[in-house]
């Protein structure tokens, strides 16, 4: 490993920033893209972590000025890189992907034009840390602009100028939201354009912000622009396209956005050839459906935009997986090279009147030099049961944490107040401290007299004084009222219940089996497979029917899985970490103990009432179609005409999601029909075709072959007719503006993916689920893999339509996410949670309902039977419960009425 | 003129608005000194009770974020 110097030592560095108002130099702003300058000593950007800074030494002039104001002694010039040999076991490779550079082309006029951009530019534009503090302003004149135009698949489903063939997977989705934001950032009613080939909103919940769109009046021109002309010297632009119907438009716009696609950095294509990893021919690394993060050698994984163009939840899903494969192999060595924190015992403080110690820092210059220091100091000292005081020239250093331990301990102090920073970023460390001399880390609170005074109150002192006296004087009234909390901790049970035996939920067990868990892998009917049994190839070309076997009979030989195939779940208890869930087998009930649980319950095909299907056998489902291609039916040796519908029950009013995998399934089940018999008719009627991804190849080897793609409109649906014992479909082609009629030997339905809309084990787990039934993950973009419930975890088509490589990716990510609570062994609650008084408690229900993380629950036996009590391990201490409750019996712990009111009535 | 100035209490959610308040120090946005900041850890936790007793403290202004 070589590290490269960035000349700030980031373990001094307290990212006060006044090297960098000092430096004199100004550097162009890479983050910014350039719309804006930074000093040669500089952050990235302000939510940088570590927020540390460092020197661009190929501008840095080397005048001194910033070792010279460093009060931390951060600054050290002579820095070299250093080299590092570590020993490992696996390695994930996740160098994501670079944006396609525009310039190299002079069709888009991007180096000619200030007002033509890349979607990158108007990204920091429209950011409120950008260059214009989110103000949309053109770059040419800082005027704002009235009408904008977004042109898709720049670098992108392009190899006239040897771009790249491939679909970029995530620029349709973030023009749409760059659209969006730059209508409410605008004061005017601003005109949105965005000209497309085929609109990709694929993913969770795409479509219906793809609808929410056009409802909002951003317009939809599917039309590729031929060429970009400024306007004389008014920075406007003027478009020339065609629009479907073949008129030629010459449209004038404020401002061109440029909807730039991924591909592979070259330094990271470096890095896997230096380790001899394959690539494939668009420079992603290469993988297979089955083993979507296994590089080409072993122990190496990847993960994110260098496996493929992704967004974000499949990135994570990705993260997740990877870990998993990685830590198949390393399951023998968990917890071998860590150590144990050595604990010091608690000092028991119940019952002694509060002694405050107050800290105060100067932050070097930082708050010093706003606010006064020694005179907020001074009084602090004047305030109830404070007993200590002092100032610092960094309160967050090592050595003041050795004077604060040591303070704490002479002076007896039992409650501490630092007045510095944002506990956001230091209250951890402060705790470290009270903790490592037996003072409940619970009994401290901060003042934010840097991040939210001493810096935004630059030029006004006083001012600046007398609010850091104020937030003193409110974290002491806190302080004093702050008790010692406990941090409960209670045992995982290591073995987990992994619910569907389809391919998600199969790679899930195995996932956790080889991480040494025992995995009981629950299957409601009498064989393991799912919807994969009925599925032919995948997207790259495999086999699913090799693949399942492979993988089933890897399930059954898995020491650590047990099976109960034809089995049900008729109930869950418990909480993460200990539940009980009883199981129906074959009329017999039983019952198993796990530490976690994966929900991985699949979907289903739409059956169709559309298009003549059921009434005549040429006429046939996707599935349907899949498995005349598994039993190799000689039907393709002679039919002459096939016909896809797409979008059949998908994108409709009442199913308004887009099915995602359907685009790819036609395309390439038309290819295989190509294939078998070359001179067939194929073809596809669609409203967008959606091959995501290096999918679109797929798409262009179709058209290669000659299969039709031929365009619908919701509105004018094709027509299927029965006729003399004829299939004839009926649709109007929009290119030529005629109907058209086709006589078909076979048309297949590229029907719904729809979801087990299971609601009975949505209650088990208290876990909800959305208005198309799919299940809701924690967080759309973070947390795909996992529900908000703890210890349960979700994989495959429950959570959203998608392809089988997907389908095994997210199963290893449901089985990583759970292995980081399996192998911790405990849960440890934080002190900060909610607690009931059952004396006050009127059993009406109302926190129960309102917490998203299923914590209270009524209580069934007891004196207080009927009343509701609160799970600690669950409870995330938001508070809702405690604001909701009509009693007035919740408190939350650090939080409290009391706690707050104090603080109010301190202000 | 008068030389009034309000005093304005915020609660702010510790994952949103709290964060972006220290952002806007990093940054060195710079605004008027009139905020007293608490901190509440969502802002469910927010309380009816608070503003009245903002209002009955003597504070201008209630800001809840989050």
């Amino acid at each position: 490993m070589k590290s490269y110097p960035r000349f700030i030592d980031p373990d001094k560095c307290t990212g006060c920033g006044q090297c960098a108002q000092v430096c004199p130099v100004t550097a162009i702003n890479e983050f910014d893209c350039g719309l804006n300058l930074r000093a040669a000593t500089y952050i990235q950007y302000a939510q940088a972590v570590p927020l540390a800074y460092g020197i661009d030494r190929d501008s840095c002039i080397g005048c001194g000025l910033c070792e010279k104001v460093c009060l931390a002694e951060a600054v050290s010039y002579d820095q070299r890189p250093s080299k590092a040999k570590i020993d490992v076991g696996a390695v994930v490779l996740s160098p994501g992907s670079d944006a396609f550079n525009p310039a190299k082309f002079d069709n888009y006029s991007y180096l000619k034009y200030p007002n033509v951009l890349t979607s990158l530019e108007m990204e920091r534009i429209l950011s409120a840390s950008g260059p214009y503090q989110g103000h949309l302003m053109r770059p040419f004149d800082r005027e704002e602009p009235k009408k904008i135009a977004w042109l898709q698949c720049i670098g992108s489903r392009d190899m006239n100028k040897c771009d790249h063939s491939y679909c970029s997977s995530v620029c349709c989705m973030y023009s749409i939201k760059e659209a969006v934001i730059a209508k409410e950032h605008s004061n005017v009613d601003l005109n949105c354009s965005i000209f497309y080939m085929d609109m990709r909103t694929f993913g969770k919940d795409f479509e219906k912000y793809y609808e929410r769109a056009k409802d909002e009046g951003i317009n939809f021109i599917r039309s590729r622009v031929h060429s970009i002309d400024e306007i004389g010297d008014t920075g406007d632009l003027s478009l020339k396209y065609v629009t479907a119907g073949g008129e030629i438009i010459d449209e004038t716009f404020d401002m061109v956005v440029l909807s730039v696609g991924l591909e592979p950095k070259e330094s990271a294509v470096e890095l896997a050839n230096n380790l001899g990893i394959e690539l494939n021919h668009n420079n992603f690394i290469k993988t297979t459906d089955r083993d979507p993060v296994n590089t080409s050698k072993e122990g190496v994984f990847v993960c994110g935009a260098f496996q493929g163009p992704k967004d974000i939840p499949q990135s994570v899903v990705e993260a997740s997986a990877a870990a998993a494969a990685a830590g198949e192999i390393l399951a023998t060595v968990r917890n071998t090279d860590t150590k144990d924190v050595e604990l010091v015992p608690e000092l028991n403080i119940l019952g002694e009147p509060p002694r405050i110690g107050v800290f105060v820092c100067k932050c070097g210059t930082n708050i010093a030099g706003v606010v006064d220091v020694p005179d907020v100091t001074a009084y602090a000292a004047t305030l109830p049961y404070v007993v200590y005081t002092t100032d610092n020239l960094y309160t967050c250093s090592q050595d003041t944490q050795e004077v604060i331990a040591k303070t704490i301990r002479e002076e007896n102090l039992n409650r501490i107040v630092v007045a510095s920073c944002s506990p956001k970023t230091h209250e951890p460390m402060f705790q470290d401290t009270l903790t490592s001399c037996g003072l409940n880390k619970y009994l401290f609170e901060m003042a934010n007299i840097r991040n939210q005074c001493s810096w935004v109150h630059a030029n006004n002192p006083p001012l600046a004084t007398d609010k850091s006296k104020d937030l003193v004087r409110m974290a002491v009234a806190k302080v004093g009222l702050k008790e010692p909390l406990n941090e409960i901790s209670l045992n995982v049970k290591q073995s987990a219940m992994v619910i569907g035996g389809g391919i998600a939920g199969m790679t899930s067990a195995l996932g956790l089996a080889r991480q040494g868990f025992k995995t009981h892998l629950i299957e409601k009917s009498p064989q393991l497979g799912g919807q994969a049994n009925n599925l032919f190839k995948t997207a790259k070309g495999e086999l699913v029917q090799d693949l399942l076997a492979d993988m089933i009979e890897n399930v059954k030989k898995e020491e650590n899985i047990e099976l109960h195939l034809d089995t049900e779940v008729t109930g869950v208890e418990g909480f993460v970490g200990n539940f009980t869930s009883k199981l129906l087998t074959g009329g017999e009930e039983s019952e198993i103990e796990h530490g976690v649980a994966t929900v991985a319950i699949g979907g289903f095909e739409y059956q169709p009432t559309e298009y003549q299907y059921g009434n005549d056998p040429r006429i046939v489902t996707s599935l349907e179609l899949d498995k005349k291609l598994i039993a190799d039916d000689p039907i393709f040796k002679e039919i002459q005409t096939a016909v896809f519908i797409q979008c059949v029950g998908s994108r409709e009013p009442d199913r308004p999601y887009c099915s995602r995998i359907c685009c790819s399934h036609s395309v390439e089940a038309a290819l295989e029909i190509k294939e078998k018999n070359p001179d067939a008719n194929v073809f596809i009627l669609n409203r967008d075709i959606r091959t995501y991804g290096e999918r679109e190849e797929m798409y262009k080897r179709a058209r290669e072959a000659g299969v039709l793609f031929i365009r619908y409109t919701v509105d004018q649906k094709p027509e299927v007719v029965i006729e003399d014992g004829k299939v004839i479909v009926k649709t109007f082609d929009e290119i030529l503006g005629r109907p058209l009629e086709i006589e078909t030997d076979l048309l297949s339905l590229a029907t719904a993916v729809l979801p087990n809309n299971d609601v009975e084990l949505a209650q088990f787990f208290k876990v909800a689920m959305n208005e198309d039934g799919f299940f809701v993950e924690k967080h759309a973009k973070l947390g795909p893999s996992e529900f908000a419930t703890d210890g349960v975890f979700l994989c495959g088509l429950a959570h959203f339509p998608k392809s089988i490589d997907e389908s095994i990716a997210q199963g290893q990510a449901a089985a990583s996410r759970a292995v980081t609570l399996l192998a911790q062994g405990t849960v440890k609650t934080s002190g900060e949670v909610a607690s009931i008084n059952p004396m006050l408690c009127s059993s009406c229900g109302i926190c129960v309902a309102v917490c998203p993380y299923s914590a209270p629950n009524f209580l069934e036996e007891g004196r207080f039977a009927g009343k509701s009590e609160i799970n600690p391990v669950m409870c995330k201490g938001c508070g809702i419960c405690v604001s909701s409750c009509r009693s007035g019996a919740i408190s939350l712990k650090g939080f409290d009425n009391e706690q707050i009111l104090a603080m109010i009535s301190a202000a | 003129m008068s030389e009034w100035e309000p005093k304005i209490l915020a609660f702010l959610c510790n994952w949103c608005s709290y964060g972006a308040a220290d952002l806007a120090g990093v940054s060195r946005m710079q605004y008027p000194p009139n905020l007293r900041v608490i901190r509440i850890p969502c802002s469910g936790r927010m309380s009816p009770k608070f503003v009245l007793s903002a209002f009955m403290n003597g504070a201008d202004g209630v800001w809840v974020s989050g």
